[in-house]
């Protein structure tokens, strides 16, 4: 392989021209106003949001990884937080306990919406969307028995504060220390990058759940447990759901019912603009996480701007649809080529 | 038409009406007919004109197969124009309300154009449009509540029609018209062929691109009316105007018969069901539950609904054409 | 003047496959003319391109004088062109009489008359002799119903000119009998029509002229039927392409125990008994028309329909398969399948992630993590193997040839190294060299002891690699012929079992 190939296979690779463009947007930012450099105001706050999102991105991109969509991916993150917050509230259970109980309690629940995609062979975006619905009246019921008008769990288990206020910073070897900016909420999703993305690309299970989302028959003809798939993937994204949510929840130090509220967007905004085929069969689990730290940097670049909340909104949704709509032109040229070819 | 493939095609709506009847007189008798005083009766019928338009929103995309996911962010833009129109520009009513219906029927438009440009599902391209206009709503309304307009447009709200509320006259009609357009016009059924089977409709020389624009366009539209029907209908708007519409959406045409995979429509399903969505809110306050109740409730039904629907679809393939399809 | 549709030298390329080379044909009105070929002989695409659906590379379509291809169906229905394709195109919700007005609705201040639709349809279903309730969604009829409607929806345009593809595949031999008589009554009428049968009794019933065409080519160009006999037709559609090349007669021993045994296998899709035999090595085709149930059969066996009757023998012991799953991993027996786009293959995937699907299991490290390199080798076997034209293993299954897609989707089934093979309807839509090199393929596997079933409509790909040759006819196996590969002979009596008793 040659220079120039090489060059220009880095170039269509869609997480490069991403990478270019969220280091380019960071340093437009910080260029028109310093204050965007702010490690400890903007920047750490920043990287600990992407890496809640990436984990509802990953979420997400479970569900999409088959051709499905997940519209309950917040609604579990809230039940999770909920089992979660219950556990430190009235069972007094350690952080990390509390934190299996919740993921426990998501992954169940994705996998109960799997099962009943299966066994009902109704279409995914309708059972994520009612059991959204049912979720959401269930959430604010708990809330509103247990807790009364606080309607939260305010129980912090012993550690909560060390995850969500410091940083690498603390940890040093040999003299040198991590950076600042590094929350240590990274963890856990450098953690999940780490293990989705080996599961997609070098186990049998990832090439199952692809090979289903890429031709359900196809698959079934060869062989593949497509059924069982489809319940892996929505555990799989319940699972991560949860874990997205108790990080939420430790970053506000809150078990609230709004957790997960913001969620909907952001699950599709990341893969979407990291590569992954709404269509199932294909996924880009680093894009993924690229994908969410570009979407941040505009809106917190644009807020650093002054600019309101409303106006990161219509950005976030041209943003999306612009992404989709280079998709279809490449792929439009892609057919072109093809048409030459043959 | 035999009475046999009347009751047939017409189960859901039969089902529906049973049920609600049923559930009313239910409700009439615990409350020791407090429900038939003409206040419980007036807010019972005026607040279900919104659900009803909002569902047959929802509805002229889904028989297409699609989803408008910002049905809630179209009518929440929609009424802030109508209202800063009045409030700040101090534009009369009527073209107050024309321009944010257009307004709304634009937006619909412009859903219509990027899903066929992009050929991608209305789902996606809808949560993009989504979240630009929740941003435009926001803009426009900020954190106030506006009512500076003049008292006329309430009142018209309140207006009564041989003891009908005017809205829900407005919206009962509104639908009589689109059960027209389906069932007796070329444009409707075309719309319809597409959802039903795109390759089939092609073939009979419709064009699938013109009916998926036309869908969401009138998503749109309808989307207006259920607008004007808002403003007419509360003291003031604010931001959270359309914030849970989508629920309402979806539920009461899926309840009321229409499948998902595209190629139905049934008004009068959607009507009725909005109208049991509606008993089940008036049980919860008659109950004093809480309002999450409902929401669960309605999750619940609407996922049963889908599932029965699926089951009997492959019952009656299974049925019909044990030797033919080979699904896999 | 009468309706006269001509098609000029028109030629139609699809990736991989050239379907059409300048085809010609003469459709006058007052006649029906039969089109002839076998599967994939390219008689779908030219009514396709006839009626708009798609675009010609070149040549001149002439209709009624005017010279002009139609961009869309809607202007072929315009100019007076009605058909009634092969694949179902009602839709599911809509009423029977919507379905029929569908084209064109009778409209009234641009509101759709009902009582004027109803009248249409009720004349269109009467002349067809036909009841049925008019209001009866199309989702609650059976198939026999289905294809009237079809019927009556061609008949309701009072088109000049009309294509039937296929009209009596599913219908019954009384409902045929009425379908001929409107025909006939429609070419007194001076009506131009098309017919598409792959029965030849029925053409020789209802034709006048006749065109055939055999690889995309038209081998007979609008002669009048009576003046060929229906062998000559025959020796037409298949070519002597196949049945010219050297006759080898396997030896297959049958002394030993069968490797796959049915015993009057009952099917919940409508088999009631249905017993055969498969040996070691042996090549057993299984030839029928299309929907006589032999994709059905393979497909139960394999566990994909419920078996309700009967015995699945394997190796002389009785077995239940399950699902795929357990046909191929406990069982080892594969299927490809007739649709290689829809369940064959994964076209945004590699060959080589295509090939290794069913093998995942092998190529595994510790923690169910795959081994690269021996997928890599495993697809390059079969690549080679199969002689596959890639530029690497990492080219996307979707960009190949048909021919190629077709290699890669039997690949994985050797790879997966299955005892039995079930093959169902390989060559279709693939180009004459692929086809020769498939059947080469198939009797060398054999001859490496794989035992196969082989599912084909194409009488002369039958003939040219069975061994012995079943013949299903509405789900009974109603013939068994030893394959002497005598071209001639074996035609005719694969036919006579065909026809006996129908």
């Amino acid at each position: 392989m040659n220079v120039a190939h090489k060059i220009k296979s880095l170039v269509s690779d869609q997480r490069f021209v991403l990478s270019l463009l969220t280091v380019a947007l960071f340093i437009f930012f910080g260029l028109k106003n310093s204050a965007f450099f702010n490690a400890d105001f903007v920047i750490y706050p920043l990287i600990r949001d992407a890496a809640t999102l990436s984990v509802i991105g990953l979420a997400q991109l479970c569900a999409l990884s088959i051709g499905h969509l997940n519209l309950a991916v917040g609604r579990m993150a809230a039940v999770s937080a909920l089992a979660a917050g219950a556990a430190y509230q009235y069972l007094h259970v350690s952080l990390l306990l509390g934190l299996f109980m919740g993921l426990f309690v998501g992954a169940s629940l994705g996998a109960l919406t799997g099962w009943i995609i299966v066994k009902s062979q109704v279409n995914a975006f309708i059972v994520t969307l009612a059991m959204d619905f049912a979720l959401l009246g269930f959430v604010t019921y708990i809330y509103v028995t247990f807790t009364g008008a606080t309607t939260a769990f305010t129980t912090k288990p012993a550690g909560m504060e060390f995850w969500r206020n410091t940083s690498w910073h603390q940890y040093c070897v040999a003299g040198v220390c991590g950076p600042k900016i590094f929350p240590m909420m990274l963890v856990p999703a450098i953690i999940a990058i780490a293990v989705i993305g080996f599961i997609f690309s070098k186990t049998r299970l990832g090439r199952e759940l692809l090979s289903t989302g890429s031709n359900l028959r196809a698959a079934k003809l060869s062989g593949i447990p497509v059924d069982r798939r489809v319940i892996t993937a929505h555990l799989m994204s319940g699972l991560l759901a949860g874990l997205a949510g108790i990080m939420l929840a430790f970053t506000n130090g809150s078990f609230t019912a709004a957790i997960g509220s913001q969620f909907m967007l952001p699950s599709f905004l990341g893969p979407v603009l990291g590569g992954t085929l709404l269509a199932g069969g294909s996924v880009a689990v680093l894009g993924t996480f690229i994908g969410t730290l570009l979407t941040l940097i505009i809106r917190q670049g644009l807020s650093v701007q002054g600019i309101g909340l409303e106006t990161l909104n219509i950005a976030l949704g041209l943003v999306l649809l612009t992404a989709l709509s280079l998709g279809q032109i490449q792929k439009m040229f892609t057919a072109i080529r093809m048409r030459g070819r043959t | 038409m035999t009475f046999k493939s009347f009751f047939r095609n017409r189960m859901t709506e039969l089902s529906l009406t049973i049920i609600f009847i049923v559930g009313f007189l239910a409700l009439v008798s615990t409350s020791q007919g407090v429900l038939l005083s003409r206040a419980s009766l007036q807010g019972f019928l005026t607040y279900l004109a919104v659900p009803i338009v909002i569902g047959m929103a929802q509805m002229v995309v889904l028989c297409i197969g699609q989803m408008n996911l910002a049905v809630g962010a179209m009518g929440g833009v929609s009424t802030a124009i109508m209202a800063t129109q009045m409030a700040d520009h101090k534009v009369s009513i009527p073209v107050a309300l024309l321009v944010g219906f257009l307004g709304a029927t634009a937006m619909g438009a412009i859903n219509g154009a990027l899903v066929v440009l992009t050929q991608l599902n209305g789902f996606i391209i809808t949560l993009g449009t989504m979240t630009i206009l929740l941003g435009v709503q926001y803009r426009l309304v900020r954190t106030f509540t506006i009512d500076k307009y003049p008292t006329s447009l309430p009142d018209f709200g309140k207006k009564n029609i041989v003891g009908f509320p005017l809205i829900l006259v407005i919206a009962i009609a509104t639908s009589v018209v689109l059960s027209m357009y389906f069932s007796r016009t070329g444009s409707g059924r075309r719309v319809l062929a597409t959802g039903g089977n795109a390759l089939a409709a092609r073939l009979s020389g419709v064009s699938n691109s013109r009916s998926v624009f036309i869908a969401h366009t009138l998503s749109g539209a309808l989307v207006g009316v259920a607008a004007i029907i808002t403003i007419a209908s509360l003291p003031g708007i604010n931001r959270s105007i359309g914030g849970d519409w989508m629920l309402s959406s979806f539920s009461a045409p899926i309840i009321g018969g229409v499948l998902m995979a595209g190629g139905t429509v049934a008004v009068y399903g959607t009507v009725i069901a909005a109208g049991v969505i509606r008993l089940v809110d008036i049980a919860r306050a008659q109950y004093s539950l809480d309002p999450s109740i409902v929401s669960l409730t309605v999750g619940v039904v609407v996922l049963s609904t889908v599932a029965l629907s699926e089951w009997r679809r492959r019952r009656t393939v299974r049925q019909n054409e044990g030797r033919k399809v080979l699904p896999a | 003047m009468s309706a006269e549709l001509l098609v000029e030298s028109v030629s139609k390329a699809f990736p991989g496959v050239q379907a059409l080379d300048k085809v010609n044909l003469a459709l006058h009105g007052g006649t029906v003319h039969a089109l002839l070929g076998e599967n994939g002989a390219g008689k779908s695409t030219l009514i396709k391109i006839i009626t708009g659906v798609y675009r010609a590379d070149a040549g001149n379509l002439k209709t009624n004088g005017e010279e002009r291809f139609f961009d869309s169906p809607i202007e072929a229905t315009h100019a007076g062109i009605a058909v009634v394709h092969q694949e179902r195109n009602l839709i599911a919700e809509f009423s029977v009489e919507e379905n029929i007005t569908l084209h064109n609705p009778p409209l009234r201040l641009g509101i759709i008359d009902r009582t004027e639709r109803t009248r249409l349809a009720n004349e269109a279903l009467t002349t067809l002799g036909f009841e049925i309730d008019l209001n009866e969604r199309i989702k609650n009829l059976s198939v026999a119903q289905m294809q009237l409607v079809e019927i009556a929806k061609a008949l309701v345009t009072k088109a000049q000119i009309i294509l039937l593809d296929e009209p009596t595949a599913s219908i019954t031999a009384g409902e045929t009998v009425k379908l001929f008589e409107v025909i006939s009554r429609l070419k007194s009428q001076g009506t131009a029509i098309l017919f598409v049968s792959h029965k030849l009794e029925e053409v020789y019933e209802i034709c006048d002229t006749v065109t055939v065409l055999r690889d995309g080519v038209s081998v007979l160009e609008s002669k009048p039927l009576a003046n060929y006999k229906q062998s000559e037709i025959v020796d037409l559609m298949v070519g002597r392409h196949l049945a010219d090349r050297k006759v080898v007669i396997r030896k297959v021993d049958r002394q030993v125990n069968a490797v796959l045994e049915l015993k009057n296998l009952k099917t919940s899709l409508g088999h009631e008994s249905v017993s055969l035999s498969l040996y070691p090595g042996e090549v057993l085709g299984m030839y029928g028309l299309v929907g006589a149930g032999r994709s059905e059969l393979a497909r139960s066996i394999l566990g994909l329909h419920e078996i309700t009757g009967g015995e699945i023998l394997l190796g002389g012991k009785s077995v239940k398969i399950k699902s795929f799953r357990d046909a191929l991993h406990v069982h080892r027996i594969g299927y490809v399948t007739e649709n290689r786009k829809e369940e064959g293959l994964f076209l945004d995937f590699s060959v080589r992630k295509n090939v290794s699907v069913t093998i995942l299991s092998k190529i595994l490290q510790k923690l169910g993590i795959i081994h690269v390199g021996k997928e890599d080798v495993v697809a390059s076997k079969y690549v080679d193997r199969l002689g596959i034209k890639v530029v690497d293993n990492d080219q996307l299954a979707g960009t190949l040839s048909g021919g190629n897609q077709q290699k890669v989707s039997v690949s994985k089934w050797l790879a997966a190294e299955t005892k039995i093979l079930i093959i169902d309807e390989p060559t279709v839509g693939v180009d004459v060299r692929t086809k020769a090199s498939f059947h080469e393929l198939i009797t060398e596997l054999a001859d490496e002891g794989l035992s196969i079933i082989l599912i084909s409509s194409d009488l002369a790909e039958i003939i040219a690699i069975s061994d012995r040759i079943l013949v299903m006819r509405d789900y009974e196996l109603v013939g068994e012929v030893e394959n002497t590969k005598d071209y001639p002979s074996i035609s005719r009596s694969i036919m006579s079992s065909i026809h006996s008793g129908s």
